[in-house]
């Protein structure tokens, strides 16, 4: 791995709960006693990212994503652990770190909200100290690469959801930062503005090189931006390597899709893996031990002979692979 | 000079937005001179059934420092710590703590454009009442030499202090008490209720130990040009005292606060 911009060693972050049961006795009691329940946020996670590098933050609400991220950005300081950005200790937040990072979170408004957003990055970049040369070019680009130019003249509240965050995400970068922490960026927003998001994080990265760490409900910006994952799952890290790699490694078992011409029964392939679904049409979906994939296929092809008309060996969805993880259903923690 | 030219553009966009609250903001400041209007009505119904004055003090007396104080109170006012404790427990504190500036100078941008484009129509409607209640005033070119620190430094306080109870927020949820108690203790011992040569001379004394008077009433008395060189003297080195503590005080709280903040809901 080339030179890690984000290092991170055994960090942690317990949260301290205010804790009371239900009922006027318990009611009475919390006024003259309060008692505290210890949460951790995050466990004693380990992590380097590299210069450039696209990686996707992949876990269950309440797994310690967002925590992560608003530690690593600064704005929460950890309970044990270290942490390092860019050479920088995050929760400092000296001056010279905040000018070449951004935290981008998907429904939290930066911008001045009566005002034309123009305006706003007029502000940001006094702020910042950009100069009248980047300032131009970046802002230029972004317009550019968002299509701001209708939006960015009308005050911000007379934006839709899907125009404020485009032009949120004009104002988070508009200073260059090397480092973007991004935190459900297409939370909320329709299919095809989900997409113009996701191919426009693509192309930052490819052309300013932005080292980016991503969190997403959404699969699809996932899969459509990082070749990394790191999955989280009650503050610990359960995987951390190439998405590709992610199904094999977490999930047992391979899909088998058959086309039958016959139609041949259920019961009939129970035999060869757990069928998962049957359309009635012939189409069939097997689930089957990955380490018996091949011979199990193999065995499918001898037997049903000229009945089958279509096969296909593939991972599981990579949906499917996550959500069987966080719902407990497979866990073989396999960092990489 | 980076500072400059941030707050430059800070207030450039602050005026902007100012512009589209205009109405709200002048009842604001029409809603701020009422309490003013109310005591001075009251001292100089008192003031008249007393043969026209109280211990000293005459209607044109009482005129001139009710008008004084409602402008030192506009010069003054602060209402950080009301919108700190929104911005902590919405996480809206976090996109400013995520920037190269402290977040205490978006506030005093925001203090200084209120103040700015509500002094005009104050000081007409201010002119008005002077001129209605036969307002007296002693004031001497040197009063309005000493009123220009004393006035800077007592806005100084009132918003260092405020930002104080406003850090408060980083650990308790609800602060609407903190804040009330506050604003009610600098109702009783700022000068609001009386010029405070009129009050008994225990709560004199506890008023000069305490920071609220050093906020509005200090201030009102030398544009008044009710005091003497030495109790001007007296009254800024108060201020520059409290300011010093309230200060010190302010950035272990700050501080420790930011240590706390959990940035929830952002």
């Amino acid at each position: 791995m080339s030179e890690a911009v984000v290092h991170v060693r055994g960090l942690e972050k317990i949260y301290k709960v205010h804790e009371r049961e239900t009922g006027v006795g318990a009611t009475v009691r919390s006024f003259f006693k309060r008692t505290f329940k210890e949460v951790p946020a995050v466990g004693g996670i380990d992590l380097d990212i590299a210069r450039s590098e696209v990686v996707g933050f992949l876990g269950p609400n309440g797994a310690g994503k967002t925590t992560t991220l608003k530690v690593l950005s600064g704005l929460l300081y950890p309970t044990g652990g270290e942490a390092s950005v860019l050479g920088y200790t995050p929760w400092k937040r000296e001056y010279a770190f905040l000018r070449r990072i951004a935290l981008l979170m998907g429904n939290r408004t930066q911008l001045v909200w009566d005002i034309p957003a123009a305006d706003s990055f007029l502000v940001l970049k006094q702020i910042y100290a950009i100069s009248d040369h980047d300032f131009q070019t970046r802002l230029d680009e972004l317009v550019d690469l968002l299509e701001l130019a209708p939006l960015i003249h009308k005050p911000v509240r007379q934006l839709s959801l899907g125009e404020r965050m485009k032009v949120e995400f004009a104002a988070g970068l508009l200073h260059g930062p090397e480092v973007v922490f991004l935190d459900e960026p297409t939370l909320g927003l329709d299919v095809s503005m989900q997409a113009r998001i996701r191919s426009f994080v693509a192309e930052l990265n490819r052309r300013t090189g932005a080292t980016i760490l991503l969190t997403s409900h959404y699969m699809d910006d996932i899969v459509a931006l990082c070749k990394r994952v790191v999955v989280i799952h009650h503050g610990k890290i359960l995987y951390d390597g190439a998405l590709a790699d992610l199904a094999e490694r977490m999930a047992p078992y391979k899909v088998v899709g058959a086309t039958l011409r016959d139609g041949a029964s259920r019961a009939d392939l129970e035999r060869y893996g757990d069928v998962v679904s049957n359309d009635g049409a012939g189409r069939v979906k097997l689930r089957v031990p990955r380490a018996e994939a091949p011979a199990r296929t193999a065995r499918l092809v001898a037997d049903l002979g000229d009945a089958l008309a279509d096969l296909s060996l593939e991972d599981p969805p990579i949906e499917d692979v996550i959500d069987r993880v966080f719902s407990g259903g497979q866990l073989e923690p396999a960092v990489g | 000079m980076p500072l400059v030219r941030t707050y430059r553009a800070l207030l450039v966009a602050g005026f902007q937005q100012m512009a589209a609250y205009r109405i709200q903001s002048l009842l604001w400041m029409l809603f701020a001179i009422i309490r003013p209007v109310i005591f001075l009505a009251a001292w100089v119904a008192i003031a008249t059934a007393q043969g026209g004055a109280v211990s000293g003090y005459t209607v044109g007396d009482f005129a001139a420092y009710y008008v004084c104080l409602a402008w030192v109170s506009q010069l003054t006012m602060a209402w950080n710590s009301q919108e700190f404790e929104w911005e902590v427990n919405q996480g809206r504190l976090s996109a400013k703590l995520l920037r190269p500036l402290h977040p205490i100078h978006y506030s005093v941008v925001d203090n200084i454009v209120y103040k700015l484009t509500t002094l005009p129509v104050l000081g007409a409607i201010l002119i008005v009442i002077a001129i209605a209640f036969n307002a007296h005033f002693r004031t001497e070119p040197w009063h309005l030499l000493v009123f220009i620190p004393a006035v800077v430094l007592a806005a100084g306080l009132l918003f260092v202090f405020g930002y104080i109870i406003a850090s408060l927020a980083f650990w308790a949820t609800r602060m609407r008490t903190a804040n009330t108690l506050w604003q009610r203790a600098a109702f009783v011992f700022a000068g609001s209720i009386a010029p405070v040569v009129l009050m008994p001379a225990w709560l004199q004394t506890l008023t000069y130990a305490l920071p609220f008077w050093y906020m509005v009433g200090a201030p009102t008395e030398i544009l008044q040009g009710s005091v003497t060189p030495e109790r001007a003297a007296f009254i800024l080195v108060g201020q520059a005292v409290w300011l010093t503590v309230c200060y010190a005080v302010f950035r272990v709280v700050w501080r420790r606060g930011i240590r706390a903040y959990s940035a929830v809901g952002a």
